[in-house]
């Protein structure tokens, strides 16, 4: 038994450790007995979908995002099947931006591949910090931190989750990311699966069960030190003090 | 010498004052605030004081290495008989260089100083560049630091650009192995000098790490890599463009690691500094190149640094009791990873603290221990090792993932205690910004302590946060 995890150019699009996705996906499986396989796909590079069972689309500068938009102009079709047919994708950031419709900065418009019902506008105030959802994919809030100039507009979609604490998809609709099928587009980094391991064991479910059929429920594993990150975080941002002290702390010239 | 108006004046009066409080007060070392109020009494001090520095102003900036480099500028130009002005280690924000500045000037408001060596930080070198006017501008390096201040390492790129072309006289001392330095000087017309290794000297856990900047960033391209140092720097080519590595007009060449540290030759002298981490030779060379910029002959470059202590503080060596404790600051994925190579390199038997914290003199966002391969910690030989600070449980989870066991501890003072009552008397710690201070302190009091006999406890020193 064994799941193929393809990793989209690592070499264009590989901010803020999304190794840390990478090495979660494929450890969880193999705490498990299950086999795990990372193929990344460096730029120009071909790739076949039907090899994978789990991918991963990092977030990188705006402009190495143009170079990538570029090159999966190329797989735009075959990625959209991939995506219909309910396979898994986790896109963080630039990824999550990439598969809208399209990415309007301050200059120009950069086509998305319409691959989820999203668009995303630049705007120069930067949405930085930490940032605590309430999403139905995991009992424990999912932490991470967020670091975007773009909102994303997600119409009627289903959002990845509440936001509890920060920011979110615009800073106002108090939602983040969007859930489409098998597919998690997020903002958060941190990376985002490590410190919330239920996100991880849902894709990885929904993954198994595309390939083998039937019903998984993957056996848990004792996440001490997972918890202790995750909790360490959520608590931290529950107590008033500390958040009055941040941002205060922010404005501050010395 | 110039007079200059009661403003100034009145800017460096109050500054001082401000300085002097702060000292009397005990709170810190009064780095930045009387900047602050200098500024705010006269917004031109700036530009008034530089304007009295003698002789020529060296800004250095870069991602690692800033620090180190400004000292060994600093110390080779005492050593030709310069008087120098220097910012003080990390205050290199607007308010710390302003304050430097006007803590130098002296009675009568005259400012005494041949040269000034200032390290400036990267996202407020747009702003500190032209009110300097410096005469030389030293690049050290460019990768990946503290994403939630700078944005984007090509956001970087573009302000250190924005920075240089600023000041267009200002002569760069370029590192000309940083693929990104090497387009920042086919973007900018200022003079310039380049300085290079093109020997091996990094070993793989030093090298191992993301490549930056893999893209010819006027063709797309995928650069190519006759060698790679660590990062994206090393001898590249573009096969697109044509784009290449400059030539450097100042090699370090026969580059030998020798007992106390590494030797090199520079345009046939020999230098020799004390330190085992062989990215000092880059900062080294740096400033030797930055020297020549601006005139200064290089004969006495050598002799000056016999005696340097390439810690800044930043890296300190403790005894306590019979244990010997180093501490060390890495502060992104790069410094990290040359922190990682320098414990494997040692044979010997150690323990590990690493303290990681996430205030905003960090960087709050923590995603950058992911992009350091840990793997090389396996081999290192280290038989104990704690984590400690804000984001502790991250560390220990990101270590998790390499398969190497770990303690999280919450007073780091108990588990230094432990580390150096019991343990292999070899004792790493890692920490990050504002780790520093209070791991500098808790080390002199443990050491205090151990001298005393136990007994001793400095609880008039301990509420220092």
């Amino acid at each position: 038994m064994k799941l193929t995890i393809g990793h989209l150019y690592p070499d264009l699009l590989n901010l803020y450790g999304d190794q840390g996705n990478i090495k979660c996906l494929m450890r969880r499986l193999q705490w498990r007995g299950i086999e795990a396989e990372v193929k990344p796909f460096l730029s120009g590079e071909s790739l076949d979908f039907a090899d994978l069972d789990v991918v991963l689309l990092g977030g990188g500068s705006d402009r190495e995002q143009e170079l990538v938009c570029r090159q999966l102009g190329e797989i735009r079709r075959d990625f959209g099947s991939y995506v219909e047919d309910g396979g898994v994708v986790l896109a963080v950031c630039g990824g999550y931006q990439i598969l809208g419709d399209y990415y309007r900065t301050a200059e120009k418009e950069i086509p998305g591949l319409g691959i989820l019902p999203a668009y995303t506008k630049w705007e120069p105030r930067r949405l930085v910090g930490n940032i605590i959802l309430d999403s139905p994919l995991s009992l424990a809030p999912v932490v991470g931190f967020e670091n975007h100039g773009g909102r994303t507009y997600i119409g009627e979609g289903a959002p990845f989750g509440r936001v509890l604490f920060g920011y979110g998809n615009t800073r106002t609709s108090g939602y983040e990311g969007l859930r489409y099928k098998n597919v998690i587009g997020t903002y958060l980094h941190g990376p985002l699966l490590p410190k919330n391991p239920e996100i991880c064991d849902y894709l990885l479910e929904r993954a198994l069960e595309r390939k083998f059929g039937g019903v998984w429920k993957l056996r848990r594993l004792p996440d001490r030190l997972e918890r202790q990150a995750n909790a360490c975080m959520v608590e931290r941002y529950c107590d008033r003090g500390y958040v009055w002290r941040e941002r205060v702390g922010r404005y501050l010239p010395f | 010498m110039k007079k200059i108006g009661w403003r100034s004046r009145l800017a460096i009066c109050c500054g001082k004052l401000t300085s002097t409080w702060i000292r009397r007060l005990h709170r810190g070392n009064g780095g930045t605030l009387p900047g602050y109020v200098a500024r705010r009494i006269d917004p031109g001090i700036l530009t008034v004081l530089s304007g009295m520095v003698g002789e020529g102003i060296l800004v250095v900036m870069g991602t690692n290495g800033k620090t180190t480099t400004n000292r060994i500028l600093c110390e080779a130009l005492r050593a030709e008989g310069k008087k120098v002005l220097i910012n003080e280690t990390g205050a290199n924000m607007l308010n710390g260089v302003i304050s430097a500045f006007v803590l130098a000037v002296e009675k009568g408001g005259i400012l005494k100083a041949d040269y000034a060596c200032i390290e400036v930080d990267e996202n407020a070198s747009v702003e500190i560049l032209p009110k300097l006017g410096p005469d030389c501008v030293v690049l050290t390096n460019i990768s990946r630091d503290q994403l939630d201040r700078f944005g984007e390492v090509d956001l970087t790129y573009e302000t250190i650009k924005s920075a240089v072309q600023s000041v267009p006289g200002a002569c760069l001392a370029v590192n000309g192995d940083d693929a990104f330095l090497g387009f920042l000087l086919a973007e900018c017309e200022n003079p310039r000098v380049v300085y290079g290794i093109e020997e091996e000297v990094f070993d793989v856990a030093a090298r191992s790490e993301v490549l930056e900047n893999a893209f010819c960033r006027f063709c797309g391209a995928r650069l190519h890599y006759d060698l790679v140092h660590y990062g994206q720097l090393g001898l590249y080519r573009c096969p697109g463009c044509g784009f290449a590595r400059p030539r450097p007009d100042y090699r370090a060449e026969d580059i030998a690691r020798e007992e106390e540290g590494y030797s090199f030759t520079v345009e046939g002298r020999t230098v020799g500094i004390r330190t085992v981490s062989p990215y000092h030779v880059y900062n080294t060379l740096a400033a030797y190149g930055a020297l020549r910029s601006v005139g200064i002959s290089g004969e006495r470059f050598a002799k000056a640094l016999g005696s340097l202590d390439f810690g800044n503080n930043r890296e300190g060596t403790f005894t306590i009791g019979r244990a010997r404790v180093q501490l060390h600051l890495a502060k992104n994925p790069m410094g990290f990873q040359q922190k990682l190579s320098m414990i494997r390199s040692d044979s010997k038997p150690k323990d590990l603290l690493l303290f990681i914290n996430d205030r905003a003199q960090d960087g709050r966002d923590i995603s950058w221990l992911w992009d350091v391969d840990f793997q090389y910690l396996k081999e290192a030989g280290s038989v104990q090792i704690f984590t400690g600070g804000a984001r502790r449980y991250d560390m220990g989870l990101r270590l998790k993932y390499e398969g190497i066991e770990s303690q999280a501890v919450a007073d780091i003072r108990e588990a230094l205690r432990r580390l150096t009552n019991k343990g292999t008397g070899n004792v790493y710690v890692v920490v990050n910004y504002s780790g520093l201070y209070p791991a500098n302190h808790i080390l002199e009091e443990l050491m205090e302590e151990e001298k005393g006999g136990g007994h001793f406890e400095a609880d008039h020193r301990s509420s220092v946060s």
